[in-house]
């Protein structure tokens, strides 16, 4: 594809979106990857012959997804109010989660993840325990089994830490012009578990179902959910793209994965590819971690800060 | 060309004055010739490109794919195909093969796919064929669709189906050589004598280079339709000399 003008960059040629260029500079189409690779890597007289360009294809986009689970750290962001019943839908390309936060009152509280189970299917039994059917063999469901009942109520106990309980109930203070003061505590608190130590609304993730289910505390609040996709962009091929630092790479990748299932190639070549890929993505991954001494510098900084 | 190949056909098989072939049967045998070696060199290409990866070929004057290329290219031409129906497209009928099918709206290329795969390949989520990635099929035309008029006994079906458009496919493809015809005006006496500007005179279409190939060819049709070993063996013996000589 032919480089933009700066009128197509900054102002998308006066078409709308305007913003639909920006930034696009960074990044290598899935069509020029395939492009580029069928013309200089494969072909009667390269290693990479009697090729066909969906397997190349497949290849180029099993690459970029790899990538977008670690190497690239593009996390995606999405803010959704959390439902009566204390959920959160997925979005329909998530992967994998990086980070769950309420937002609340202007402040970002990261949220833990509660390693107890906060949510079950439930079967309809009779009396005396027997599983119920309907009339075409199906098992019969309630709609909330009594754990999720419990959770969405707000009567599931918790193991966290003040999480039902803030922290001051009970506690003797003093209110003054409307704000409570309270006695600042002195000393550790020994026997603490860390592990559950936090006073934010706990979720926990069911993949199954596809949604986030959360403590009884984020009803009605903003959730932030940030996580990573496969950069499959929902089958929008010419959304799929792949960052230029990462872009010898994914040709390494698909010459290795090509050569590693064809038949009769000897295998040196084989581990040749091999290596010249895996040195290929560290050297992409020390790039994208962009070190330089600007932020080293910030974090420097506070290297002589006294601990109290 | 096909005059000076037509005398020395005839000039090497007239011995004892019987080795005579009418124009009809030499443009039979023509055609078989030009057939024949027209296929060889898609051999010749992938032989040549064998010894090029084994690195025993050169560059330069001696790059002899490129001259082999050349020659297959002198038959390379394009066409839009005309829809027969839906997804499906015809082939043009001198199709010898087809080199290239373009999606006219993006120019990208069709890329061909076998029969065995598509089913798997439209089911796929990673390898579904999109207009960005288009697949075809070749498949023969079926018989309901002759009848019905079609010229093409071969059609494509191109993938993703929302590829309909009357102009939406277009073919670059190596054509079958023309026929070749020897035309004559029969003089008083019965002999023909070469018309070149006859309607349907048609000339080989292979370079000159081929004219020995063209008569060794046209002489073992000839040897064995007289029925005369001596000729046929000379058209085999030169035949394997050639091929000897080319490796």
């Amino acid at each position: 594809m032919a480089y933009l003008t700066q009128y197509q960059y900054y102002a998308n040629s006066g078409a709308s979106p305007e913003d639909v260029n920006w930034g696009s500079y960074q990044y290598t189409s899935l069509s020029d990857i395939v492009n580029n690779f069928m013309l200089i890597y494969a072909g009667n007289n390269e290693l990479v012959n009697n090729i066909n360009r969906y397997q190349v294809l497949f290849h180029a986009k099993r690459a970029i997804q790899e990538l977008n689970y670690d190497a690239f750290k593009e996390v995606k962001a999405l803010e959704l109010s959390v439902d009566s019943q204390l959920r959160f839908v997925l979005p329909s390309d998530y992967v994998n989660w990086v980070r769950i936060s309420m937002y609340k009152d202007g402040v970002i509280f990261p949220l833990t993840e509660n390693i107890q189970l906060n949510s079950a299917a439930a079967y309809l039994q009779d009396q005396s325990g027997r599983i119920l059917f309907d009339e075409t063999g199906n098992i019969l469901q309630p709609q909330f089994s009594n754990l999720d009942w419990a959770r969405i109520t707000g009567q599931q106990k918790s193991i966290y830490l003040n999480e039902n309980n803030p922290m001051f109930d009970g506690q003797a203070g003093w209110n003054f012009e409307g704000s409570w003061y309270f006695e600042y505590g002195i000393g550790a608190r020994y026997g603490l578990n860390t592990e559950t130590a936090n006073a934010n609304p706990t979720f926990r993730i069911d993949k199954k179902a596809g949604v986030i289910n959360f403590s009884s505390g984020m009803d009605n609040q903003l959730c932030l959910l940030e996580y990573v996709s496969d950069g499959m962009e929902s089958g929008d091929i010419s959304a799929i793209s792949v960052n230029k630092m990462f872009e010898d790479y994914v040709y390494a990748y698909i010459r290795y994965a090509i050569l590693s299932a064809k038949l009769g190639v000897q295998e040196y070549i084989v581990n040749r590819s091999r290596k010249e890929k895996t040195a290929l993505l560290r050297n992409a991954k020390i790039r994208m971690s962009n070190i330089h001494p600007g932020r080293l510098l910030m974090s420097l900084r506070g290297q002589d800060k006294w601990l109290k | 060309m096909i005059n000076s190949v037509r005398n020395t056909v005839l000039s090497v098989i007239n011995k004892n004055n019987y080795g005579y072939i009418s124009p009809a049967d030499f443009n039979l045998f023509a055609k078989q010739a030009q057939l024949d070696i027209f296929e060889d060199y898609f051999y010749k290409i992938n032989n040549q490109i064998n010894k090029e990866n084994a690195r025993m070929s050169g560059t330069g004057l001696a790059d002899v794919t490129k001259q082999l290329e050349e020659v297959v290219s002198s038959f390379s031409t394009s066409a839009e195909l005309s829809n027969l129906s839906d997804n499906s497209y015809f082939v043009p009928s001198d199709c010898y093969y087809l080199n290239v099918l373009q999606y006219n709206p993006t120019g990208v290329e069709i890329e061909r796919i076998e029969e065995s795969k598509i089913r798997n390949l439209t089911a796929s989520t990673l390898m579904a064929p999109t207009t960005a990635f288009p697949l075809y099929v070749y498949r023969a035309i079926s018989a309901s669709a002759i009848i019905l008029g079609a010229t093409s006994a071969s059609s494509v079906d191109v993938y993703p189906t929302t590829i309909t458009g009357a102009s939406d496919v277009s073919a670059f493809y190596i054509r079958y050589p023309k026929d070749p015809k020897w035309t004559f005006q029969t003089l008083a006496n019965g002999e023909p004598i070469f018309n070149q500007t006859a309607a349907d005179y048609q000339d080989f279409e292979l370079p000159l280079s081929d004219e020995p190939s063209l008569v060794v060819k046209i002489l073992q049709y000839a040897g064995l339709s007289i029925r005369e070993g001596d000729v046929v063996n000379f058209g085999n013996t030169e035949e394997q000399q050639e091929n000897i000589a080319e490796k």
